[in-house]
């Protein structure tokens, strides 16, 4: 930590019973890291998780008191994530996609596969001598490949219960990156140049723009063309993002930070992941670009836990922009400073909400804060913090070295700029694809995805926050004013294309299962109503549903869209409600 | 101060104050769970959930600052109809057992489905916990009943300090628990019993009223804690005249919700046969002022030993009016013979400051000595 946010402490207490081993050693180095700060609590249970396949419970009394954390606070932290586990998990661990796209692609039956190989009764087990353990997991972001899986980080896709044996050796087909679209401005290098050549990289223009920035534009001028162009997130909120900016430089604080948010566990998204593994300098450059023009000294990259493959590159990239001098003091002799840092999530989809990302950064369980005060007053460690998006950021040095007006040249005047779409589910060519806003949905699958794979039947738009639409949804324009009507979002950009061979009530009931999964608790409506909503799709799927049921699961989804604090309990119920909308209008019509 | 409507009526309020404080001030009850007027408001029940003119969705009371022009509706029929499908899903959580639960009459959740008319919850019944534990003297944790307000995790925090408890786990599945869920005493507990004062449920109990009677059973008795000079207001639930339990009062001066595990917990000596209920004046001395026919030698060994029959034999109940004036009789006599340097006054914390004050006041200005101390510094 290089910001004054915290004092430095220079040792904590004695470690307990633990044992001083090297495993033991691991933990310490990463607490030395933190200054034994409280805050690197996730960290630091990450680094331990790692070392001794569990969270053993001398060893968190031990991190307790060198941190100077409350033992309740530690265990409360270590049961919220679905990464931290106090029993240990077999030396070889699998996590196996159920979401919506690996299951129609037959990922149920690779996990169950999995489960007879190893001889576990039930995915969550653990084989006799702790050999293998294999979970169901949450989409991995690698839907393009469904199904898939990962084990022990290594992402392996395409998969058939046939693959099974050389997948929990890790043998199985390695995750790739399909990236299409036109024009390739986000995506051009990916497949062309070495991810992290940064040489490559600046022969073909990167950071240019950062060192015209730092030459002779202000803050204020960055800032200025940021909001000219219209650029609005690409995270899922869709806020205008040089308003964000400015919101923050003027806000006052002691500090302020910039922070990307790489936690994509959007089910159906995997864009980020691409741009990251891709071209990871363009985003980076966004990220310098962005504390710049707010005047922050510190930044954060907030990776998704189940993102190793993604967190090397980065951390390879980090590396050389430091060693460039296009990280550190006095950047590029523009006297200009700034620091970044990659923070691991621990599995928790909520984390990617962005006040729940500040609390796991600070080391906390990930319950979102009430709002206001919003991140631009009152953010991470209490100071003006700007999130952002990976696809935002990304977005970020053309503008600089094109000026806000170039982005305006696509999309409309409501929906300005290229985006990146996940295709996934039943199209030819799933992956991801850059293009400008405006296309259809039907000219986006024929033209870059291949076409559809079968008739289509339902596309779930934005992931499991998004909606549906049916086969008239098809020929709107990807537009936010053309969807709008429609109820569903551009959100995420995830597009997940069901054939007819789907039951969509069995994709109702997977996403179901994911909200109550992945709820933090916090708020009654969505704690209960999400367990309440699957019940009531589980009934309807055996056939036990009434018209009534049909009726009290839409009015339940209203109640959690309305009551909630954050938007994992405003969109919980949007699967459900545009399918009533798109699919059976007469539910929830009075009369 | 800031101008807003509530109802449609008009308040004055300082800056900083929430709507739900602001409505409470003035005799508005916004139904609430979570929100406790003495701790942090991070508002997870959203019954308390208001429309604001101009804002298109409800917003929670107990985590809105008042705004100046600000027109608050804290009931509208889209408002109760919202709570009470909140109030159904609780439910759907919650055994409705009130006919044989001891919290029944003072439930929160209770009288919002009453107020609301869910008679039963209209889901399926999903309880989340069922664990209950009975691992300390003072209360037990009922999980059944838990509505995970996170009350007793926040008084724990930011009034005792004590940290003993957390919300673990997540979402549906989440609890509240010591460390490791193991029992309260291996925990950093202080058995303050803050956390059973909080809980608007019967998730946490006194053990010592388990299975005693109901709220309307219970006879109510306000008095100040006898333990030490803070003297806080205790009210103590009795039943037939043996104390069940205590409690604090909302409104109490000094201590408003909280007690320490002494007075919330210490109160068993109130009906303890060896409690002195009267004043004792020692057998030789009461022989001689003629108060007693039986005559008395002081032993040789410590006239402190208690064994059975001991202070019957030695001591003479009498009344106070007898007592003072053979204290004071005694007082009088050794300042007139040996001076006031010969006696020391020694009080005790148990009294309250006041009556510490007049005590020193009594012992300089009255004996004339500075012959002084306290237990406190013992
Ligand atoms: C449950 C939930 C999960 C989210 N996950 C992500 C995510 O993984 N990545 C992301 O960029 N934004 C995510 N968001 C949106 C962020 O809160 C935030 O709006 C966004 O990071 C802001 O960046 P942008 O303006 O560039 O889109 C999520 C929001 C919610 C409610
Ligand atoms: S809406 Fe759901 S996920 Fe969001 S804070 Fe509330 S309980 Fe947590
Ligand atoms: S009794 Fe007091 S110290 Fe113990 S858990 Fe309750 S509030 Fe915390
Ligand atoms: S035990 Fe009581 S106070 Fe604590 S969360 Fe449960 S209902 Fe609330
Ligand atoms: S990786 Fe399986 S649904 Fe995304
Ligand atoms: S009282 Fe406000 S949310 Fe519970």
């Amino acid at each position: 930590m290089k910001d004054g946010a915290m004092t430095a402490k220079t040792t904590g207490g004695p470690a307990g019973q633990i044992g001083q081993d090297e495993r033991f050693a691991a933990v310490e180095r990463v607490m030395a890291r933190f200054d034994y700060q409280p805050h690197g609590l996730v960290e630091v249970l990450r680094a331990a998780q790692e070392a001794y396949g569990q969270l053993p419970r001398d060893l968190l009394v031990a991190v307790a008191d060198k941190l100077d954390v409350p033992l309740s606070k530690v265990y409360g932290v270590a049961t919220f994530y679905d990464m931290f586990t106090l029993d240990p998990v077999g030396e070889t661990h699998a996590l196996i996609c159920t979401d919506p796209v690996c299951a129609v692609k037959g990922g149920g039956d690779v996990l169950a596969e999995a489960c007879r190989h190893a001889g576990i009764d039930a995915p969550g087990g653990t084989s006799a001598g702790g050999r293998t353990s294999v979970r169901a997991a949450s989409c991995l972001g690698l839907c393009d490949q469904a199904p898939a899986a990962l084990v022990d980080g290594r992402a392996q896709v395409d998969l058939a219960p046939g693959d099974v044996p050389a997948l929990l050796r890790g043998e199985a087909s390695p995750a790739r990156l399909q990236v299409r679209g036109e024009p390739r401005i986000l995506t051009g290098p990916i497949g062309r140049l070495a991810p992290t050549d940064l040489a490559a990289h600046r022969a073909e223009g990167a950071f240019e723009a950062l060192a015209k920035a730092l030459g002779q534009t202000t803050p204020d001028e960055v800032i200025a063309q940021v909001k000219e162009s219209g650029l609005t997130g690409r995270g899922g909120a869709g806020f205008p993002t040089g308003l964000k900016w400015a919101f923050a430089r003027q806000a006052p604080g002691e500090a302020r930070y910039v922070v990307c948010n790489f936690d994509e566990s959007e089910p159906g998204t995997f864009k980020d992941r691409a741009l990251m593994e891709g071209n990871p300098f363009r985003v980076l450059e966004g990220l310098i670009l962005n504390a710049y023009a707010i005047g922050a000294r510190t930044g954060y990259i907030f990776i998704r836990g189940e993102y190793p493959a993604a967190t090397a590159v980065i951390e390879r990239a980090l590396g050389e922009l430091y060693a460039a001098n296009l990280l550190g003091e006095d950047i590029l002799g523009s006297g200009f400073d700034l620091d970044l840092e990659i923070r691991r999530g621990a599995g928790a989809y909520i984390c990617g909400e962005e006040t729940a990302l500040f609390e796991a950064i600070e080391g906390h369980r990930g319950h979102p804060r009430a709002k206001p005060p919003y991140p631009t007053q009152h953010g991470l460690f209490g100071q003006p913090t700007v999130v952002n998006n990976v696809e935002t950021l990304a977005v970020i040095p053309s503008l600089i070295e094109h000026g806000g007006a170039w982005f305006r040249q696509w999309g409309t005047e409501q929906s300005v700029g290229l985006k990146l779409f996940c295709l996934s589910g039943h199209v030819k060519q799933p992956g991801v694809v850059e293009v400008p806003l405006g296309l259809t949905l039907r000219e986006l699958v024929e033209r870059f995805g291949g076409g559809f794979d079968g008739e289509p039947q339902a596309v779930l738009l934005g992931g499991a926050a998004g909606g549906f639409v049916g086969p008239d949804g098809l020929d709107v324009p990807l537009t936010h004013e053309a969807l709008r009507p429609l109820d569903v979002p551009i959100g995420s950009g995830a597009v997940m294309v069901f054939n007819r061979s789907v039951d969509l009530w069995q994709v109702l009931e997977s996403l179901a299962h994911f909200f109550v999964h992945e709820t933090c608790g916090q708020c009654a409506p969505c704690r209960l109503g999400t367990r309440q909503m699957l019940s009531l799709i589980d009934r309807i799927n055996l056939g036990a549903g009434s018209e009534g049921e049909r009726d009290r699961l839409h009015r339940l989804g209203q109640t959690i869209r309305r009551a909630c604090a954050c938007g994992l309990g405003l969109t919980a119920a949007n699967p459900v409600l545009t399918y009533f909308q798109h699919f059976e209008p007469e539910v929830g019509r009075p009369g | 101060m800031i101008e807003l409507t509530i109802d449609g009526r008009a308040f004055h309020v300082p800056p900083g104050v929430s709507v739900m404080d602001a409505a409470r001030a003035n005799g508005i009850d916004i139904p609430h769970l979570c929100y406790h007027p003495e701790l942090s408001t991070p508002g997870g029940c959203r019954l308390c959930l208001v429309e604001v003119e101009g804002r298109a969705d409800p917003v929670p009371s107990c985590q809105l600052p008042c705004a100046e022009g600000m027109a608050v509706r804290t009931q509208s029929e889209q408002l109760s109809a919202m709570r009470r499908e909140i109030i159904d899903l609780f439910v759907s959580d919650h055994p409705l057992d009130c006919v044989i639960c001891d919290k029944a009459g003072a439930c929160l959740l209770q009288k919002y489905a009453y107020e609301y008319g869910v008679s039963e919850t209209s889901y399926d019944k999903h309880i989340a916990r069922s664990l209950y534990q009975d691992d300390n003297p003072f209360f037990v944790r009922d999980h059944q009943y838990c509505i995970l307000c996170g009350r007793c995790v926040r008084v724990c925090e930011e009034v005792v300090g004590a940290s003993a408890i957390e919300i673990v786990g997540r979402g549906f599945d989440s609890h509240v628990a010591t460390p490791f869920d193991g029992p309260m005493i291996d925990s950093s507990c202080v058995f303050c019993g803050s956390c059973v004062q909080v809980c608007p449920t019967a998730a946490l109990m006194p053990r010592s009223r388990l299975g005693q009677g109901r709220e309307w059973d219970l006879e109510r008795v306000e008095t100040i804690c006898g333990y030490c000079g803070v003297g806080c207001q205790i009210e103590y639930a009795l039943r037939d005249g043996r104390i069940l339990y205590a409690q604090s009062t909302p409104g109490a001066p000094v201590n408003g919700e909280f007690l320490c595990s002494k007075g919330r917990y210490g109160w068993d000596f109130a009906t303890h046969p060896d409690r002195l209920a009267r004043p004792l004046i020692r057998r030789d001395v009461a022989y001689r002022l003629g108060l007693t026919d039986e005559p008395w030698e002081l032993p040789d060994e410590s006239p402190l030993d208690t064994g059975e029959g001991v202070i019957e034999e030695r001591f003479v109940p009498v009344d106070w009016d007898t007592a003072l004036h053979v204290a004071a009789d005694g007082l009088a006599r050794t300042v007139q013979a040996h001076g006031p340097d010969a006696v020391m006054g020694l009080s005790s914390a148990r009294c309250t400051n006041e009556e510490n004050y007049l005590f020193q006041k009594f012992m300089r200005a009255g004996i004339g000595t500075n012959n002084l101390d306290h237990c406190a510094r013992l």
